[in-house]
């Protein structure tokens, strides 16, 4: 298999290691081999947070840039920032409740690289579920629902009810649904 | 056989356990800090009897685990790569009177630098010290690297280094292994003089011990074929080659492989010192010119002497600093096969798309003090009452207060007191009063603290020092100090009191309060500044002593605030400025200054910073 590379971003604190490692698990539990790269350190403290993972035969850690499948930021102008790492074909999943999402001077090339772009108002999403901090879980369920194998809507269900705390559980699978119901009433439009 | 996705450093923590390390030590740094807490967990859930310990710095650390390795045990010590500069002394030391069971030093390097003063390359640590090196490209290869580290070490009484860089110990793979042994070799001392007290006599006979040690040990490398090879086909030769170790390596391979680029061949050095000369011999005779890829400096590119042959770093070919990130290594890689007339690998990502972004002047995002971080609290009193002061401070969160204009020095672990004494005599040389504050935090000052703070009290310098006490060791992840009483295990151990340290460095002025209280803080930092003009005045020691809200989520702010901003507000922007708490900022629908009360902690210590008093407490 070819090696899946997904790059996750935003800022620190909200929430990237914990959406890595669902993702990590649910393939673990599929049987592939998995490698990410984490940030850790000074930069949790608010700065930009950019998380790598690569399923399949890969050694090195970090995803080259021009190279993600996918790319799902927490925070609007952090996934643009992340932007040169996603391949031509690739799909973009960003947090954002902006109407003019994505930036205008950022459509051309788009457009050009074929990339998939879906804003995706996660914090209000999470916010509704009287989570409000839990936008990574709404953005992942959102993006659950384009992704495949082994990242699909069940598979993802499983594994967050498997490694999330128990106190909240079913908070997190409550956003998680939330933000895959959305993606569906959209595809529906 | 069990599986589990580890991070690099969880993978170094389990390579320990499954070799038997009975003795780990270490005091917390990025990228190091997780290895000690990841050994921790298995001891408890195999229920071993492994010695660990958070050690007060990382020469302590290295001591007490030499001192385990010469009883014939197997023992460990993990730092981050400028923490092995402050145990040098022991290392060097320690690699002429060699070992009798195992020492393995683990140092992490930060090319980036992500969370570092430097880029500096442990291999040349490793080089100076004279003792091997192993360089792992991946956690699984890490995790084995330490069973050989032990068994080389144990083999040959010598110290031996691993050293992953931060995309090993920060990469997560998953990982299968086996069982974990504990402390299951009984320790002796045997007294010999010569050896571990030995004098400058017994240590010229000692380096020439170590000298024959490292004959044997490169010999061996030559042929440790499941780290260190070449892909030449036998009898063939190349217009060009890539040698390459450490994580350079695991980008080369995976670039390579993904575009079956089978002409070009590539020797793999996992051991840069001693260095495997005979098989980069063959390596070198094979092509006819070789890019050397390693991290972070230029350790295999000087051991290859052959300057015309030899591509690298001091050829112009891959920069000087920075990370070698797979772009930069791919963009490297395409400049030399251009030069060389050979086909280029293809993919290589668009530069316009950063342009591109470059572009959209996207906001800086710059690392901040916490929501409700005391730190802040007392940054804020320091610079109202001592504005004309030279801030020298330390390494830690609170070297976070730059962004409040309160941190002018930032030089090594310690340095806060140091520079604060050292500007305080080149001043008064001159006949000059200059106001000098230092901040240094309390895990630091246990770490590099004392031996300063004794110094400028000896020598006479008149400066003030807050110790910053949250009462935990935050950046590096809420490592518990000395202060606290509790050992690295979670065991009871015995507290270290702050105020007795500093009274027995012979200060005479203690203060301890709460920074909360903005005005208490800043009576006493204007006492303090009396202190210091006094004729029996001397050093004014304050000790600012409030819990880290991530380490102490619930009893940092026992009775939480709601904040509000009122009418009065004149958006002056003094608050975001000069207090620059994430909770307040500039609402562009609103178009006013607001609380985000999703992440204010409700300490409510901005109730007293607002010139206009716009800042209040919700009725």
């Amino acid at each position: 298999m070819k090696t899946m590379n997904v790059v996750l971003c935003g800022l620190g604190g909200q929430g990237i290691l914990f959406m890595t490692k669902i993702l990590s698990q649910a393939a673990l539990r599929k049987g592939h081999d998995v490698l990410g790269a984490e940030t850790h350190g000074m930069a949790q403290r608010g700065g930009s947070v950019v998380s790598h993972l690569r399923l399949g035969n890969a050694r090195g850690s970090l995803v080259e840039a021009g190279a993600a499948q996918v790319l799902l930021a927490l925070e609007e102008s952090e996934g643009y920032r992340n932007l040169p790492f996603l391949a031509p074909g690739g799909a973009l999943f960003a947090n954002t409740s902006s109407p003019a999402f994505p930036r205008e001077e950022i459509r051309g090339y788009l457009a050009e690289k074929k990339i998939l772009c879906r804003g995706v108002p996660a914090t209000s999403i999470a916010t509704a579920m009287g989570a409000s901090l839990s936008s990574n879980l709404a953005l992942l369920g959102y993006y659950s629902a384009f992704a495949q194998d082994p990242f699909n809507p069940d598979d993802l269900r499983e594994t967050i009810a498997e490694i999330s705390p128990d106190r909240f559980r079913d908070a997190n699978l409550t956003v998680f649904d939330a933000g895959f119901q959305r993606a569906g009433e959209e595809k529906k439009d | 056989m069990k599986q589990e996705i580890l991070l690099g450093n969880g993978a170094i923590a389990l390579g320990l356990l499954e070799a038997g390390c009975q003795v780990v030590t270490s005091y917390p740094g990025t990228p190091s800090s997780e290895i000690l807490p990841e050994v921790i967990r298995w001891v408890k859930s195999e229920s071993l009897n492994t010695y660990v310990e958070w050690s007060t710095n990382e020469k302590v650390a290295l001591d007490n685990a030499f001192a385990a390795s010469i009883t014939g045990k197997r023992a460990a010590c993990c730092m981050k790569q400028v923490g092995l500069n402050v145990a040098a002394d022991s290392l060097m030391s320690a690699a002429y009177m060699g070992t009798k069971g195992a020492l393995v030093i683990i140092s992490c390097d930060d090319p980036g630098p992500h969370s570092s003063q430097t880029e500096q390359d442990t291999r040349f640590m490793a080089r100076l010290a004279k003792v091997p090196v192993l360089d792992p490209s991946t956690p699984e290869e890490a995790r084995r690297m330490v069973a050989l580290a032990m068994d080389l070490s144990e083999e040959f009484r010598i110290p031996v280094i691993l050293r992953p860089a931060i995309r090993v110990c920060h990469a997560r793979q998953s990982i299968t292994y086996g069982d974990l042994k504990g402390n299951e070799k009984k320790g002796s001392f045997e007294k010999d003089p010569t050896r571990w007290a030995a004098t400058p006599r017994f240590r010229l006979l000692l380096h020439g011990e170590l000298n024959g040690k490292l004959r044997e040990i490169g010999k061996r490398f030559d042929t440790l074929s499941d780290y260190n090879f070449h892909t030449l086909e036998s009898g063939k030769t190349y217009p060009f080659g890539i040698v390459a170790g450490g994580v350079p390596y695991a980008v080369v391979r995976d670039l390579l492989m993904e575009q079956a680029r089978e002409d070009i061949p590539v020797l793999k050095i996992a051991t840069p010192f001693p260095f495997p000369a005979e098989l980069a011999s063959t390596f070198l005779e094979a092509c006819e010119r070789v890019l050397v890829l390693e991290e972070t400096d230029t350790l295999i590119e000087y051991l290859l002497r052959d300057r015309e042959k030899v591509l690298g770093r001091l050829s112009g070919h891959v920069p000087l600093e920075g990370e070698l990130v797979p772009q930069v290594i791919h963009h490297a890689l395409n400049h030399t096969l251009k030069e060389l007339d050979l086909d280029p690998m293809e993919g290589e990502s668009d530069p316009a798309v950063a342009e591109l972004v470059k572009n959209l002047n996207l906001p800086v995002r710059k690392p901040t003090l916490c929501p409700g971080c005391p730190h802040r609290a007392a940054f804020f009193a320091i610079r109202k009452s001592k504005p004309k002061a030279i801030f020298t401070s330390d390494i830690g969160c609170y070297t976070l207060g730059l962004n409040l204009g309160v941190v002018d020095t930032c030089l090594d672990m310690g340095a806060a007191i140091t520079m604060a004494s050292g500007f305080y005599h080149a001043f008064s040389q001159d006949g000059v009063d200059q106001p000098i504050v230092a901040t240094i935090g309390d895990s630091t000052f246990f770490h590099s603290g004392t031996a300063g703070l004794l110094n400028a009290v000896y020598n006479g310098a008149r400066f003030i020092l807050v110790i910053l006490d949250n009462l935990t060791t935050a950046m590096t992840g809420m490592q518990p100090t000395p202060a606290l009483g509790i050992r690295a295990d979670g065991s009871e151990g015995k507290a270290v009191s702050l105020e007795r340290i500093v009274a027995g460095c012979g200060v005479d002025f203690i203060e301890v309060l709460d920074p909360y209280d903005l005005k208490k803080m800043s009576e006493v930092l204007k006492k303090a500044g009396e202190y210091l003009k006094e004729p029996e005045g001397g050093i004014a020691v304050i000790i600012a002593r409030h819990p880290c809200l991530i380490a102490y989520r619930e009893e940092a702010v026992p009775e939480k605030k709601k904040v509000v901003i009122t009418e009065d507000c004149a958006e002056c922007n003094f608050c975001i400025d000069r207090f620059e708490c994430p909770a307040i900022y500039h609402d562009q629908e609103l178009g006013r200054t607001n609380i985000n009360l999703q992440i204010c902690s409700g300490c409510g210590v901005c109730l007293s910073i607002c010139p206009k008093g716009a800042i209040v407490e919700a009725a």
